[in-house]
């Protein structure tokens, strides 16, 4: 990426740069949209939600006296007679990745201005997600339909329920919160208010397709996550 | 001025109460004097600096207060004071902490002839447990407790047979001898703490904690509970005698055994079951 | 709707005088600052009563709603300390005060007194009305996300508050919240308080986020031309550190807050190991009530420190104007701020130094926790060497900030007897401990936030304060709190535990009764002191002296909006250009003793001022 064009400032590359930036006056990171900025430090802020829970699950995975239960039986699906380990958990983290590619590519057409393809590609991020939380809700269900609860856990230790849950639902509000936004911003891509720059129903901000480059970085944050969820519920 | 004596009066009055307070800790009754002396040594650097900084505040206050005409000094910055300032900061703070933490390497690092004590809390009270002959305390879990195991000790395990039970919140403590505190609680936390001694440790319900210390004066002292544990807390009392060896020995022999009180239990059963078949 | 924004198409740039001269040119223009970067903001402005003073999307409202809710709940937390120094004074003096009351009382006074007083207080309240005027911007720069923010702390206080009325009452487990025993039966409000005790720090630490953003976005990305960080008053870092400081550390709330709302509710063990209570287990197992400590006080920690750094900010620009002297060691100053921040989050476990931890954790930190001393001392000596030759006026504002070095520094030095590992350890759970965040926390910044409100007053009412009552109301409280707590560091000496209704008869406590009668007089003196406060605000509003412009001849750019007080947009139609730092003050060589931070060096040719 080059660097935006500013009146009067001369950019330096690397962490001279760095520097220079900083010490500088109005802004610190030069051209940064004020939303882009927020979402990043929101993002840090959420990293950190993250990061308590899952040390929280270390550490609780390590001081329970009962024995954790083996993922790969847990989470086991029964295909055509077959025990495959891990077959759910694959499809929904392809499915996701999968819609952080979308993603990616609507926001690459939102700021060529091509309204049709990137109202689309929002759609098919959305339906993505819709499909994680749909099968992590055969998940569930699977699970509690075999006995596992929050409080307690046929398979072993009932911490593993308790973690399990709690963590995979906070991501999974995650990922249904994105959803939602997604269809807004559907909406409000094909009605074309990020061409003419209408104001957004609550905030009074102006339209602009730097708003859903700004759900990107959000949406790439929840696949991150479910990344490190992932490794750690599903391969640990 | 008068702004200035009324700051001055706080601090004379402060230094004042520090000499003269009828309030200070209570007489030192175990090996712990080097806590006192740490908690000293800070007085002496703290207070020190405490008085030193207010003095110097009260100063400025007298002598640069508003003057009509006066202009004050612009000088925003001076690197060769504001170096060493952090310099001797840095060596107080220094000072300070060299004997903290030798002194608490001494407070995790149990003496090998130390006698273990098994302090067990509850909402809201204190019983207590000591080794038999073997010098060795049964392990225990909080499922197994029951009114013929009111410690929860592990049947099977035989270093448990001889342990004394106390079921009682009074506790005697042979005097110059080193023990160690076992905390460990059946429902939440709390803390054995008795001022005289110094040391305290919370006990927190699913794991064992411990402390040590030697008590070093007889007498009786109270057990408070230090660390909040529901509405009960603040009664949460119990006793401790420190006593020369032989009435230490004296007293040990009345106390009942495990074994003791598995027999009486097994006892009390088999007579039921006579009556029972009567 | 389009009416209601002021469509401002035109880039300051091109509106402003500075930009003759040019960078490039061959005599550098001295006053040359670069064109705006950002276009102007737009703003909502309301019109019915609604839009403008109740879901008004202006900070300047939104800061004095937070400030006059925080010091709502501020007065509920001082009445309750009044019924605790009642009962630890003269017991049974409350015939209705049991142990449950008591325990009761204590933790939402904490709690209240924290979180939503001082916190709400200064982010909430300082940073909502000072940040924008002080870095030259129009508008928090999402003002409708900042309308969120304060409401949704409204609820929260709303959902805290409603805790009394429910049955079984607000939770009493201590402000700590310390699992198992605040969900278990045998804590007052282990039923329906705890919950609402959590969802209300849930909805505040979501509130606060909203603001957070706010914060730390206007501060970066909406400075004024020629605002550069380092020209930022000290009140501003102190405001925008703490804030960085609560992002990072309101996860570590929220979460545990989570969790323990899951194990009361759900039967989660998160925090809950196996259990007997009254002869019988619960259906409890396995889970560790450490983890909750590391949990609260990986964000407890910082939360201290969240109140302390605006603290620290705001005294330094109250000195440096009120001692008419540039503040000692600007850069320290924010580096200072900066490190402190940055080490609050390795020192949390000193809170732990006897909760059964591994032991070996007490020398790692005791180690950062004493380190943090350092920077701390800087700050302080560069407050006294500001005012060392310095004209230094003696107004209720000085007198504050006296106050505050004074009490900062006794609580601080007994923060360092805490922080030392073995001294902890005979004086945790103590009254010590009371002291010490009582001086430090419950004085020092009050003294802070009293100061700011003498200052700042005429800014936000056009009218100052009187300087009668206002000294009338100093010495009360200075004088009356350091009685408080000054000899209450004693009761800890003797062993006195915290958390403790009633002392029974234990010889060294009972010693200590002449004592605690005392304390709780002055404490009735000094809560009933903060009504002369109050009063003073009323009567002033309507009837004090006309403040006009910049009544204290300060230079940062809160007091140089055309309008006083400020309006929407707070600058009219032309943003303003800062030249230099807010603190030069008595440059030799000015005709007056300040240069405000618009004037252009061209104007004060024959000064010497350093290079900021
Ligand atoms: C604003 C709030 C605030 C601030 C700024 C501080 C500052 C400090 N605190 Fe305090 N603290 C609390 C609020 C605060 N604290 C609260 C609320 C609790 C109790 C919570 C509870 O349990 O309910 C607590 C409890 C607490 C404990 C736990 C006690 C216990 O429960 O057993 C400890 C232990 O280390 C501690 C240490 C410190 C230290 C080392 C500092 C340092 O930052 C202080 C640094 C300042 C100075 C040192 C003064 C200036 C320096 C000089 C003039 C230089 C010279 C000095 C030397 C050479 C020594 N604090
Ligand atoms: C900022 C924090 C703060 C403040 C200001 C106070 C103020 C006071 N506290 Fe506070 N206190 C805590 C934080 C605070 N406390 C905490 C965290 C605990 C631990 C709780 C726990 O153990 O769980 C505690 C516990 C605690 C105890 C220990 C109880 C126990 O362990 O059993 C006691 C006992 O005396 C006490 C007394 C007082 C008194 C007498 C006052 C005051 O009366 C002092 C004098 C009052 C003032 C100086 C005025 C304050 C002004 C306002 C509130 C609003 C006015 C503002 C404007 C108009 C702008 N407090
Ligand atoms: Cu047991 Cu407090
Ligand atoms: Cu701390």
């Amino acid at each position: 990426m080059s660097d935006p064009k500013i009146e009067g400032y001369e950019f330096k590359p690397g962490y001279k740069g760095m520097a220079r930036d900083t010490a500088s006056d109005q802004t610190m990171f030069k051209g940064v949209h004020w939303g882009k900025a927020m979402m990043w430090i929101f993002l840090l802020s959420d990293t950190f939600i993250f990061s308590c829970f899952l040390i929280s699950y270390m550490k609780g995975r390590g001081s329970t006296p009962v024995e954790w239960p083996n993922a790969s039986e847990v989470f086991g699906l029964h295909v055509f007679g077959a025990d495959v380990p891990l077959l759910l958990i694959a499809i929904m983290t392809f499915v996701l990745i999968t819609s952080s590619g979308t993603m990616a590519l609507a926001v690459k057409y939102g700021y060529e201005k091509n309204r049709k393809m990137c109202g689309w590609l929002i759609l098919a991020t959305a339906l993505g997600g819709l499909t994680f939380v749909g099968m992590q809700a055969f998940e569930w269900s699977k699970l509690i339909h075999e006995g596992v609860r929050p409080w307690e856990n046929p398979f072993g230790a009932p911490q593993f329920g308790s973690f399990f849950f709690m963590i995979t639902g906070f991501h999974g509000t995650h990922v249904s919160i994105g959803v939602i936004f997604l269809c807004i911003y559907a909406y409000k891509t094909f009605a074309g208010h990020y061409d003419e720059g209408k104001r957004g129903w609550f905030t009074s901000m102006k339209g602009d397709y730097v708003e859903i480059e700004i759900l990107g970085l959000y949406w790439h944050f929840v696949d991150l996550v479910w990344v490190f969820i992932f490794a750690f519920f599903y391969l640990w | 001025m008068h702004v200035g004596f009324i700051f001055l009066a706080v601090i004379v009055g402060s230094i004042l109460f520090h000499i003269f307070t009828p309030w200070y800790w209570t007489d030192i009754a175990s090996n712990w004097g080097s806590m006192d002396d740490t908690i000293t040594l800070t007085f002496w650097i703290g207070g020190g600096v405490f008085v030193a900084v207010c003095l110097f505040m009260v100063y400025c206050v007298f002598k640069f207060s508003y003057k009509e005409g006066r202009k004050a000094e612009y000088k925003p910055e001076d690197k060769k004071l504001e170096k060493i300032l952090t310099i001797a900061t840095t060596l107080g703070v220094a000072a300070l902490l060299a004997p903290g933490l030798i002194v608490w390497n001494q407070f995790i690092n149990v003496p090998k002839n130390a006698i273990h004590v098994d302090v067990m809390a509850w909402q809201w009270g204190w019983q207590y447990r000591l080794p038999g002959d073997d010098g060795k305390l049964g392990s225990t879990k909080v499922a197994n407790i029951n009114d013929n195991n009111p410690f929860g000790i592990i049947l099977e395990d035989p270093n448990g047979k001889d342990d004394v039970l106390i079921q009682s919140d009074v506790l005697h403590l042979k005097n110059n001898r080193p023990v160690k505190i076992l905390l460990r609680s059946v429902d939440v936390l709390h803390n054995w703490y008795v001022p005289q001694f110094r040391a305290k440790m919370d006990a927190v319900p699913g794991v064992v904690t411990y402390y040590w210390f030697e008590p070093n004066k007889v007498g009786e002292y109270e057990v408070l509970c230090a660390e909040y544990c529901g509405v009960g807390h603040y009664g949460m009392r119990g006793r401790v005698f420190v006593k020369s060896e032989p009435d230490y020995e004296n007293w040990l022999q009345e106390q009942e055994t495990f074994s003791d009180l598995v027999a009486k239990q097994e006892e009390i059963e088999f007579s039921k079951t006579k009556l029972a078949k009567k | 709707m389009a009416e209601d924004f002021n469509d401002n198409k035109t880039i300051q740039a091109q509106s402003s005088e500075t930009i003759s001269g040019g960078g490039a040119g061959v005599t550098p223009d001295k006053d040359y600052v670069r064109p705006a970067e950002v276009a102007d903001q737009d703003l909502y402005h309301g019109h019915s009563f609604i839009t403008k003073w109740v879901f008004c999307q202006d900070a300047k409202v939104i800061g004095v709603q937070y400030f006059l809710l925080a010091t709502f709940t501020g007065i509920i937390g001082l009445i309750l300390s009044w019924l605790m120094r009642l009962q630890l004074g003269f017991p049974g003096a409350a015939g209705f005060m049991t142990a449950e009351h008591y325990y009761q009382f204590v933790t939402m006074h904490g709690m209240i007194m924290v979180v939503y007083f001082l916190t709400a207080l200064f982010l909430g309240g300082f940073g909502n009305y000072l940040i924008p005027l002080m870095v030259g911007a129009r508008d928090m720069v999402f003002p409708y996300v900042n309308m969120v923010s304060f409401w949704m702390f409204f609820v929260a206080v709303g959902v805290l508050l409603a805790s009394f009325f429910v049955p079984g009452g607000p939770t009493g487990s201590g402000w700590t919240l310390y699992p198992p025993q605040a969900i278990l039966e045998g804590t007052p409000g282990s039923g329906m308080g705890i919950i609402l005790m959590c969802v209300s720090l849930i909805l505040f630490v979501a509130g606060f986020t909203m603001g957070g953003l706010n914060y730390l976005i206007t501060v970066l990305q909406a400075r004024t031309r020629g605002m550069t960080l380092m020209r930022m008053p000290l009140t501003v870092w102190g405001i925008f550190t703490a804030t960085v400081l609560a992002m990072l550390a309101f996860p570590a709330l929220l979460v545990s807050a989570i969790m323990m709302s899951l194990d009361r509710i759900l039967g989660t063990s998160f925090f809950m190991p196996t259990i007997l209570k009254a002869g019988e287990m619960l259906e409890y197992g396995g889970g560790s009530p450490i983890l909750f400590q590391h949990l609260f006080w990986f964000f407890g920690h910082p939360e201290v420190y969240i109140v302390a750094l605006p603290a620290f900010g705001i005294i330094s620009d109250l000195i440096s104007v009120h001692s008419r002297k540039n503040i000692f060691g600007y850069r320290m100053m924010v580096w200072a701020i900066v490190v402190i921040g940055a080490l609050s989050f390795f020192v949390w476990a000193h809170h732990m130094y006897v909760s059964g931890m591994h032991p070996w954790f007490g020398f790692f930190f005791a180690t950062t926790t004493l380190i943090i001393a350092v920077p701390t001392a800087l700050k302080v000596y560069n407050w006294i060497l500001t005012l060392w030759r310095g004209n230094i006026r003696m107004n209720t504002v000085m007198l504050w900030c006296l106050g505050f070095i004074v009490t900062f520094v006794n609580g601080g030095i007994t923060g360092i007897f805490l922080g030392n590992v073995v001294v902890d350890v005979p004086l945790s759970d103590t009254y010590f401990v009371v002291a010490h965040f009582h001086m430090v926390m419950g004085i020092a910044p009050l003294m802070v936030i009293m100061g700011a409100v003498y200052h700042w007053f005429p800014l936000v009412a056009g009218r100052m304060l009187s300087e009668k009552l206002g000294k009338w109301h100093f010495w009360f409280t200075f004088l009356g709190a350091y009685s408080i707590y000054f000899p209450m560091h004693y009761l800890g000496f003797i062993g006195v535990p915290r958390r403790y209704f009633e002392m029974y008869d234990s010889p060294y406590i009972t010693s200590a009764v002449g004592m605690n009668e005392f304390i709780s007089t002055a404490a009735f003196i000094v809560g009933a002191a903060q009504f002369i406060l109050i009063y003073n605000i009323v009567v002033s509003l309507k009837m004090g002296k006309p403040a006009g412009k910049n009544p204290w001849q300060a230079n940062s750019l809160e007091w140089h909006t055309p309008t006083v007080p400020p309006e929407h947009g707070n600058w009219g139609d032309k943003l303003p250009v800062v030249h230099r730092w807010a603190y030069d003050y008595s440059v030799p060589g000015a005709k007056e003793d300040f240069i405000p931070q618009t004037t252009p060096p061209s104007e004060v040719a024959d000064t010497e001022v350093e290079k900021t």
